[in-house]
C-alpha cells in the first residue's frame, strides 16, 4: 500500500502546529462548539426551566425541586417508564435477532443482492410519521386492511381491535418498530459481516467447524464491537419513540401506550406545564447518562468495544 | 306669498337630520377605516376545514379593498392549537390573530395573552356600525367572547355535533316492519336517547345476517362514536350526553361535580352505546369517525357536522347520498334544557401583535354580513355564524335535513366554561370515560375516580 | 484452498430473500397502490383489490404546492448533512486516534446529547429560537438538526477510524508530513466509504424528521413530513394524497441508496483493509 507520492514535506512552522498537543483539540473544537450551542445550551435552558415555576411559558420564581417532586409523584410518569421499558424489551431484541439473521441471509450467495438490499432497507428509509399512518391503514379497528382480512376473518380479537386493546396495543407498537428498524440493523450487521477478514473463516472450514460453531465462536465475537455501538443507539432511540405512538394510539387505550415522549407531548403542547416537562427531559437524560456510562465501561473492558 | 308653516320647518329639519345620520352610517367603509394602516401586513392563523379553505379564496378581496396584506395560514386541528398557543404564550407575536377553540379560552385568558376588543369597538373610526353583532348566534357568541365584562373576540366558527344516520336503512320497508314488531313504534331517525339505543341494538348484526334484504358480508354496527382517550371524546360525552341527563363537569361555583347520580346515569347510557359499536371504537378519533361511517359499517353516529360534508358528497364514499341527519337525541326523562355539543371558535388578537387595529379590521371583515354571504355562496353551504344566514337558499332544498339538524344544535350550543386547566382535566378523564365505554369500569366507579382526578387538578376550576 | 470461480448463487437462499422482501414490503406496496385508488373504494369492506386508477391525488398534491416542500426538504437535508460531515469527521478521527484528557467523558457527552427525548427539548428550543429570531429560518433549522445528527455521525464514524490501520499514517509521518496533511491525504480517502454511508444515514434522519421541522419551521421553511399532517383534515384523512406524499418522500432516498449501496456497504466494511 503506497502513500500518495505527491505529498511533500511540510515547512517546519506548519509541522509544529499539527505536531503540538493542541492539534487533536483543534480537530475536535468545531464539533464541540457546535454541540455546545445546539445541544448543551438548550439542555441547560431546560435545566433552568425545570428549577422554576413556569406559568404559561413565562418563567417565574425559583422553585427548587418542586417540578421534580411533582413529576416523581405523578403516577403517569412511572407508567410511562414502564411503557418505555416494555416497548424496548419487545422491540430491541427482536430487531437485533432478526437483523442478525437477515444479515446472515444476505451474506449467502444470492442472486440480485444489489437489488434486494435497497428494497429491504425501505422501512428504515420511510419517514416515521408515514410509517405510523401506514400501519394505521393496516391495523385500524374494523377498516384496517389486515384488521378486516386477517384478524376479523380468523376471529383473533373478538370484541376489540389491536389498538383499542390494552393488552395488545403496546406489543403491536413494538412490532411496528421492529418492522421499521430491523432493516437498519440488517444493513449494519451485513456490512459488518462483509468486513470481517476471510482467513479465520478459511481456517475454521479447514478445522471442520459447522455453521453453528462458526457463527457463535467466530462471527459473533468479531462483530461484537459493532453490535454494541448499533445496539446502544437503537436502545436510546427506542426509548424516545413518538411518531408512531402519536398516530396510532395517542397514548391509549387508557394510558397503556403512553411513552415518556407521549406524556411529554401532552404536558408541553396542550397543558403548557413547561417546568415539569423540562424536569422530565433532565431526569431521562440523567438516567441514560448513568446507564450509558456503566454500559460503556463494561463494553470497553469486557467486550473491547471501545 | 305666505311664510312657511312651522310644521313644514320641523319636517324638513327632521328629514335633514335623518339624511345626515344615514349618510354618516353609509360613509363608514373598510377602505376609509384602513387608510392609516394601508400597506401593513398581518398574519392570521386559522384551522383547516373546508370552511376556512373557502374563506381563503375570499381573503384577497379584503386586501383589494383596504390595502392591508393578509397572510392567512391554515393548519390542522392539533397544529393550530400547538403552534397558536406557542406563539401567543412565548409572546413572540408572529401571528397577529390566532384561532382559538372555545376550550382554549380559559387557558389563554389566564395567561393574559388575548387583547380585548372593547377599545376597538368603541373607536368610531374602526368599528363598523353595520356589523350587527346581535345577529351572531347569541348563545355561542355570548358564552365564547365575553368574560368579566370584557369582549375578547367575535364568533368565527360554529362547530357543532349532529346526529347522523343511514337513511337507506331507516327507510327500508322490511327493516321498518321488523323494528315495529320488536319495539312497538315506527322506525325513524332517533329523537330520544331511548330510541337511539333501540335502533343501535336493532341494527347490530353479524356477517351473514340480513340487512335491508341483503346478506351482510361483514359485521354491522348500530352506533359509532369517537372513543379515543384524547380528542373530543370527553367533550362529546360532556355536552351531548351528560348535560342531557342533568349532569355536568363543574357545578355553579366552578368546582368539579363529576360524581353525581346524574353522571352515573349518563355514563350508563354511554356504556350501553358501546355495546352496539365496532370493536375498534377505542382507537377512533374525531377524524376516524367519518372514515368509518363512510365505509358503511354503522347505522348511526354523533359527529361534527362539518366532517359529515366530506363524506356525504359524490365520489367521497360509496354511501354518499344515503345519509340523513337530526338533532342530538334528547333524554325524554330529563326536564331541563336540552344540550348539544359544539365548539364555538373565534380568532383573537394576539396581545403580542404589533398591528392590532389593522387586525381588528380584518376580524370585522371576516364576520361582516357581506363576507359571510359570499362565504356561504362560494362554499355552497357551510356552518353559519349568523342567525340571518339560515334563510339563505344554500341551506334549503336537498340539504334541508342536514341544515335543520345543524340549526337545532347551534341554537343551544354554548362555549365551554373558562377553565384554564381544561386540557389536564380532559387528559385525566379521557382514560376513565373510555374504560367506562369499554365496560372495564362501572359508571359508579368511573364517576368516583373521575371526581377524584379532577379534584387533584383544581378545586375551583373556572376562572 | 483457492477458489477460481465465484460460487454459484443459491436459488434456495434467493427465494428466501425474495419471500422476506415480499412480506416486509407488502404494506409499502399497498401504500403505493393507494396513491392511485379513488376515494370511494379506499376503505370499503370487503376490500377492493382491483380498481380503476386515478391521478386525482397526484394532481391535488401538486396543486397544494408540495413540490416546494420537496425542494425545502432536499436543501435542508443536504445542508445539515454537509455541515455534519465537515465538522464531525475531524472530531471522529481525533477521538479515535488521540489520547485526550477526558476523552471518554467528552465522548459520552456527545452521545448524551442524543439522549433526552426531542419532545422535551422542543419548547426550550422554541423559546431560545424566538429570542434569537431563528424561527422559521433555514439556518435555524439546519442548526437544530445538528443536535441529533452530529453526535450520531461522530459516534459511528469513530469506530471506522479506529479500524483503519495506524501503520499507513505512521509511514507517512515518518516521511516528514504533518499530521494534518496525513489526515487530509491519507486518512480521508480511506474513510471515504465510511463517510458516505454514515452521511447517508444522517441524510435520511434529517429528511424524515418531523417534530423540529414543525415547531421551529413555518411558512418559509416547510419540509415534506410537516406537510403530511396538513392532509389530516376535518373531512377525514386525505389518504390518497398522503400515499402520494409518503411515496414521494421515499423515492429520492431509495434511489440514492440504490446507487450508493456499494459505497455504503463498503463504508461499513472498513476493516476489510486488515485482510
Amino acid at each position: 500500500m503506497s502513500v500518495d507520492a505527491t505529498l511533500t514535506a511540510a515547512p517546519p512552522w506548519r509541522r509544529r502546529f499539527s505536531d503540538s498537543a493542541a492539534y487533536p483539540y483543534a480537530l475536535i473544537a468545531p464539533a464541540l462548539a457546535v454541540l455546545v450551542v445546539v445541544s448543551l445550551v438548550p439542555f441547560l435552558y431546560a435545566v433552568y426551566l425545570s428549577l422554576h415555576n413556569v406559568e404559561y411559558g413565562q418563567v417565574g420564581d425559583w422553585n427548587l425541586l418542586d417540578n421534580y417532586a411533582k413529576l416523581l409523584g405523578n403516577d403517569r410518569f412511572w407508567n410511562s417508564l414502564r411503557v418505555a421499558g416494555l416497548f424496548m424489551l419487545v422491540a430491541v431484541p427482536l430487531e437485533f435477532g432478526l437483523g442478525l439473521a437477515g444479515a446472515l441471509l444476505l451474506n449467502q450467495q444470492i442472486w440480485g443482492r444489489s437489488l434486494w438490499l435497497p428494497l429491504l432497507f425501505i422501512p428504515s428509509m420511510m419517514a416515521p410519521i408515514v410509517v405510523g399512518l401506514l400501519w394505521k391503514i393496516m391495523l385500524a379497528g374494523s377498516w384496517g386492511l389486515l384488521s378486516y382480512n386477517v384478524i376479523e376473518r380468523f376471529g383473533w380479537l373478538p370484541g376489540t381491535s389491536v389498538f383499542a386493546s390494552s393488552d395488545h396495543a403496546l406489543i403491536v407498537l413494538g412490532l411496528v418498530d421492529v418492522w421499521q428498524w430491523t432493516p437498519f440493523m440488517m444493513l449494519a450487521f451485513f456490512a459488518g459481516r462483509q468486513a470481517l477478514p476471510a482467513s479465520p473463516y478459511r481456517a475454521a472450514a479447514v478445522d471442520g467447524a459447522d455453521a453453528f460453531q462458526t457463527f457463535f465462536r467466530l462471527t459473533l465475537p468479531l462483530l461484537t464491537p459493532l453490535l454494541v455501538v448499533i445496539g446502544m443507539l437503537r436502545f436510546i432511540d427506542a426509548f424516545k419513540v413518538f411518531d408512531s405512538i402519536f398516530i396510532l394510539t395517542a397514548g391509549g387505550p387508557g394510558v397503556a401506550t403512553e411513552s415518556p415522549s407521549m406524556l411529554a407531548y401532552k404536558m408541553t403542547f396542550e397543558q403548557w406545564r413547561i417546568g415539569e416537562s423540562a424536569a422530565l427531559a433532565v431526569l431521562v437524560w440523567l438516567a441514560f447518562f448513568v446507564l450509558c456510562n456503566v454500559f460503556f465501561q463494561i463494553a470497553k473492558k469486557r467486550l473491547k468495544a471501545f | 306669498m305666505t311664510s312657511p308653516k312651522p310644521r313644514t320647518w320641523a319636517l324638513s329639519i327632521v328629514a335633514a337630520a335623518c339624511l345626515a345620520t344615514s349618510a354618516q352610517a353609509q360613509t363608514w367603509s373598510y377602505k376609509d377605516a384602513a387608510k392609516p394602516f394601508a400597506g401593513t401586513s398581518i398574519r392570521v392563523l386559522d384551522e383547516v376545514t373546508p370552511l376556512q379553505e373557502t374563506m381563503k379564496t375570499l381573503v384577497p378581496q379584503f386586501t383589494a379593498e383596504t390595502g392591508i396584506k393578509v397572510e392567512y395560514e391554515l393548519l390542522n386541528h392539533f397544529e393550530v392549537i400547538n403552534k397558536g398557543q406557542a406563539d401567543m404564550l412565548s409572546r413572540r407575536g408572529y401571528y397577529d390573530a390566532v384561532m382559538l377553540h372555545g376550550i382554549q379560552m380559559g387557558q389563554m385568558l389566564a395567561a393574559g395573552t388575548i387583547e380585548p376588543i372593547d377599545g376597538f369597538m368603541a373607536d368610531k373610526a374602526l368599528f363598523n356600525p353595520g356589523l350587527d353583532l346581535k345577529d351572531l348566534t347569541p348563545r355561542a357568541y355570548e358564552s365564547l367572547a365575553k368574560f368579566k365584562g370584557q369582549t375578547y373576540s367575535f364568533l368565527n366558527w360554529n362547530y357543532n355535533f349532529v346526529y347522523w344516520a343511514r337513511a337507506d336503512l331507516l327507510n327500508d320497508a322490511g327493516e321498518k316492519a321488523a323494528f315495529k314488531a320488536k319495539y312497538g313504534y315506527d322506525l325513524a331517525p332517533a329523537k330520544t336517547t331511548r330510541q337511539f339505543l333501540d335502533i343501535g341494538e336493532f341494527f347490530t348484526r353479524k356477517a351473514g345476517q340480513m340487512l335491508a334484504g341483503q346478506p351482510l358480508k361483514t359485521d354491522f354496527y348500530g352506533v359509532l362514536h369517537e372513543g379515543i382517550t384524547g380528542g373530543a371524546t370527553v367533550s362529546s360525552v360532556w355536552e351531548n350526553i351528560m348535560k342531557n341527563y342533568g349532569a355536568d363537569l363543574f357545578d355553579a361555583s366552578g368546582a368539579p361535580s363529576f360524581n353525581t347520580p346524574e353522571t352515573v346515569q349518563a355514563l350508563a347510557f354511554w356504556a350501553r352505546m358501546w355495546k352496539y359499536s365496532p370493536p375498534g371504537q377505542g382507537e377512533y378519533s374525531l377524524v376516524d369517525v367519518p372514515t368509518v361511517m363512510g365505509s358503511g359499517i354503522a347505522a348511526q353516529s354523533i359527529a361534527f357536522s362539518d366532517f359529515v360534508l366530506g363524506i356525504d358528497k359524490p365520489g367521497a364514499s360509496a354511501y354518499a347520498g344515503k345519509f340523513t341527519y337530526g338533532a342530538i337525541p334528547v333524554n325524554a326523562d330529563f326536564k331541563g334544557p336540552r344540550s348539544a355539543g359544539g365548539e364555538p371558535s373565534a380568532l383573537v388578537i394576539n396581545k403580542a401583535s404589533k398591528n392590532k387595529p389593522a387586525t381588528f379590521l380584518f376580524l370585522e371583515w371576516m364576520i361582516d354580513k357581506d363576507t359571510q354571504r359570499k362565504l356561504i355562496e362560494a362554499g355552497k353551504g357551510g356552518v353559519p355564524i349568523r342567525t340571518s344566514s339560515f334563510s339563505m337558499p344554500q341551506f334549503g332544498g336537498s340539504q334541508a335535513a342536514f341544515y335543520g339538524a345543524m340549526k337545532s344544535s347551534i341554537d343551544v350550543v354554548q362555549a365551554k366554561p373558562k377553565v384554564p386547566k381544561i386540557f389536564e382535566i380532559y387528559d385525566a378523564l379521557g382514560p376513565i370515560v373510555q374504560q367506562v365505554g369499554q365496560g372495564k369500569l362501572t359508571p359508579e366507579e368511573g364517576a368516583k375516580q373521575g371526581q377524584a382526578k379532577m379534584l387533584a387538578i383544581c378545586s375551583k376550576c373556572t376562572l | 484452498m483457492s477458489i477460481a470461480l465465484a460460487p454459484r448463487p443459491s436459488p434456495g437462499w434467493t427465494l428466501l430473500t425474495a419471500a422476506l422482501a415480499a412480506v416486509l414490503l407488502f404494506p409499502v406496496a399497498w401504500l403505493a397502490a393507494m396513491a392511485f385508488k379513488p376515494d370511494d373504494t379506499m376503505f370499503v369492506r370487503p376490500t377492493v383489490w382491483l380498481f380503476a386508477p386515478t391521478l386525482d391525488h397526484f394532481r391535488s398534491v401538486v396543486d397544494a404546492g408540495f413540490l416546494r416542500y420537496l425542494g425545502t426538504s432536499v436543501a435542508l437535508a443536504l445542508a445539515s448533512t454537509a455541515l455534519v460531515v465537515l465538522v464531525g469527521t475531524p472530531a471522529a478521527y481525533a477521538f479515535a486516534r488521540f489520547e485526550l484528557r477526558g476523552r471518554d467523558d467528552l465522548f459520552l457527552f456527545i452521545l448524551a446529547t442524543r439522549m433526552a427525548p426531542p419532545i422535551c427539548l422542543v419548547i426550550p428550543f422554541y423559546l431560545l429560537f424566538t429570542r434569537f429570531e431563528l424561527l422559521d429560518t433555514f439556518a435555524g433549522l439546519t442548526l437544530a438538526y445538528l443536535t441529533f445528527n452530529l453526535s450520531f455521525y461522530i459516534w459511528v464514524l469513530r469506530s471506522f477510524c479506529r479500524d483503519l490501520p495506524v501503520e499507513l499514517e505512521e509511514v507517512a509521518m515518518v516521511d516528514g508530513h504533518t499530521r494534518f496533511a496525513v489526515f487530509l491525504r491519507v486518512v480521508l480517502p480511506l474513510l471515504k466509504s465510511g463517510i458516505v454511508s454514515t452521511a447517508m444515514l444522517c441524510f435520511i434522519f434529517a429528511w424524515n424528521e418531523f417534530l423540529f421541522a414543525f415547531m421551529l419551521g413555518g411558512q418559509n421553511v416547510k419540509t415534506l413530513p410537516v406537510a403530511i399532517p396538513l392532509l389530516i383534515t376535518s373531512q377525514g384523512v386525505r389518504w390518497g394524497e398522503m400515499a402520494v406524499v409518503g411515496m414521494a418522500a421515499l423515492m429520492p432516498v431509495l434511489v440514492a441508496v440504490f446507487f450508493l449501496q456499494k459505497q455504503i456497504v463498503r463504508g461499513l466494511t472498513m476493516g476489510a483493509v486488515k485482510g
